[in-house]
């Protein structure tokens, strides 16, 4: 078992070698395919980080009486610590409010100051949780707007709803669009290596007639599949890194507010981790089967 | 032992590559088969190795229907036998060495085994010294003894050889047929195709002749 272990092994790199421009040709092949799918999954990484922080930022401002009591707030601020869906929640008290505004338009500051009077009512700020669902946003406001003490709510809904509704569309054109990719890529490469195997069949006769089993013939052509398919992920990932890194630099200062938007992220660890997989998978699974065609019989 | 009943064989219609062949080779016997192109010599042999299955009849080796062994059990029929082909099947990206070694390999022996015995073999068909060559780097002659030594170098039950002398000399075309007579000699089957009549003359035991995929007759000498 060593033995055939041992021949499995140097059988692999010695056919890795000595077909060095047939597997070269057949890992830069996997490499682009993998390469622009990688591009896609970055693009798509960056889509998804923009609309979290769209969501991420969802607030609303709970308008209270001037006169509310101490009862009232508290009771208020109660069911929201309570709330599942809330992250974080503020009192505003007037002065804080009057202060805020004065910061924000300073121009307007004495306006407020000749009023004679503090204008702004104290107010609660709210920031819902990134998993918060609308229904259960909109169940919470109804609740607070019903409570004594609130005067009046802001919360742009529909704005929100839109939103939402935008990024699940860029999702699904997202997934639709990836999914076709990843199939293509996965053609493209199960194909490249089934031509390597094919370009091969000679061999696998021959080995046949002296006596190989199935399995003798199979394993050096499928750890072959497997390295071609291992060595264009790792290549893939390399020059994604590469391109996200330089890409910046050419286009960073000419984009301005849009640099933010179309920036490349770079793949997640578990992204990175399916790309090489499925380099090896596809591999595996191409060579074995343009293998077991050759083995069949008459 | 082999043993052919009612052999038929068609690839296409109308015509019959082996047509009613029945032929025993009993253990130990050296047979020649003979006859002109297209007389079907290959196409039994083919048959013997189970490369192609007959289109009816029957085969038997040591005793087991070749034809009932499951595809991916035949190789243990091919490790029993040692075949030289027409046109030599090597494998022209490897040494000679490994050529010849890549039988043993198959049975998974230890290194140092399939070097001493692949040595022997191609100092056998007196190659030993271009046991570093690659095939493309030797002639037509010495390739077909490579393929020769391949064929004797795990000193199989049956022999079959197509043509094994076709691209050499009378000289070693008398030394390698002198080596299938003593690897015969230790108990081995072998069955030749040639159109050598020299060779069989000088050689011959027992010979098939074969005409238009039919049995012309059986001589034995």
């Amino acid at each position: 078992m060593v033995q055939q272990i041992k021949y499995f092994l140097k059988e692999t790199v010695f056919n890795l070698w000595q077909f060095r421009g047939r597997n070269i040709f057949s890992v830069t092949i996997i490499c682009l395919s993998f390469f622009i799918l990688g591009i896609f999954l970055s693009l798509a990484n960056n889509l998804r980080y923009t609309a979290q922080q769209i969501t991420q930022n969802r607030h609303a401002v709970f308008f209270l009486k001037t006169n509310i009591s101490p009862e009232e707030k508290r009771a208020i601020e109660g069911k929201l610590s309570n709330s599942e869906i809330i992250a974080t929640f503020n009192y505003v008290s007037p002065d804080e409010a009057a202060q805020k505004f004065k910061e924000k338009f300073p121009q307007l500051s004495r306006i407020v100051d000749s009023l004679g009077f503090n204008p702004f009512p104290p107010s609660i700020e709210v920031t819902f949780n990134q998993k918060s669902l609308s229904s259960q946003v909109q169940l919470l406001l109804k609740e607070i707007k019903e409570a004594s003490g609130v005067e009046e709510i802001q919360y742009n809904l529909k704005w929100v709803e839109r939103v939402n509704a935008l990024g699940r569309l860029l999702t699904a054109i997202g997934l639709f669009l990836g999914g076709i990719l990843i199939l293509a890529s996965f053609f493209i490469i199960s194909n490249v290596i089934k031509l390597n195997v094919l370009s091969r069949k000679d061999e696998i006769d021959i080995l046949r007639l002296v006596g190989a089993s199935n399995f003798f013939i199979r394993v050096p052509f499928v750890l072959e599949g497997m390295t071609l398919g291992l060595i264009g992920g790792l290549i893939s990932l390399a020059l994604l890194f590469l391109t996200i890194q330089i890409i910046p630099l050419y286009l960073g200062s000419s984009l301005g507010a849009l640099t933010e938007l179309i920036q490349f992220r770079y793949l997640s660890f578990s992204q990175s981790i399916f790309l090489v997989f499925s380099g090896m998978v596809i591999g595996l699974l191409g060579s074995m089967s343009s293998v077991s065609k050759f083995l069949k019989e008459e | 032992m082999i043993e052919l009943y009612r052999i038929w064989k068609q690839y296409r219609q109308p015509h019959w590559a082996l047509s009613d062949v029945t032929f025993t080779a009993e253990k130990g016997d050296f047979w020649f088969v003979t006859g002109p192109s297209g007389s079907g010599k290959t196409t039994l042999l083919k048959i013997i190795y189970r490369e192609i299955r007959p289109t009816s009849g029957q085969i038997i080796i040591n005793g087991r229907n070749i034809l009932r062994i499951p595809d991916h059990k035949i190789y243990n029929l091919r490790r029993k036998m040692g075949i030289v082909f027409q046109d030599f099947k090597l494998l022209f990206h490897k040494r000679v060495f490994d050529n010849v070694a890549v039988v043993l390999q198959v049975l998974g022996r230890p290194k140092k085994e399939i070097r001493r015995q692949v040595f022997q073999a191609l100092r056998m068909v007196n190659l030993h010294h271009k046991m570093w060559d690659f095939p493309s780097q030797l002639s037509y002659g010495e390739q077909q003894r490579v393929a020769i030594a391949r064929a004797v170098v795990n000193q199989p039950q049956i022999i079959l050889a197509d043509e094994p002398t076709g691209n050499l000399d009378p000289e070693l075309a008398f030394e390698i047929m002198s080596l299938f007579k003593e690897i015969n000699s230790q108990g081995a089957t072998v069955i030749i195709c040639t159109h050598d009549r020299e060779l069989i003359r000088h050689f011959g035991e027992k010979i098939l002749f074969l005409y238009q995929g039919k049995i012309l007759r059986k001589e034995t000498l």
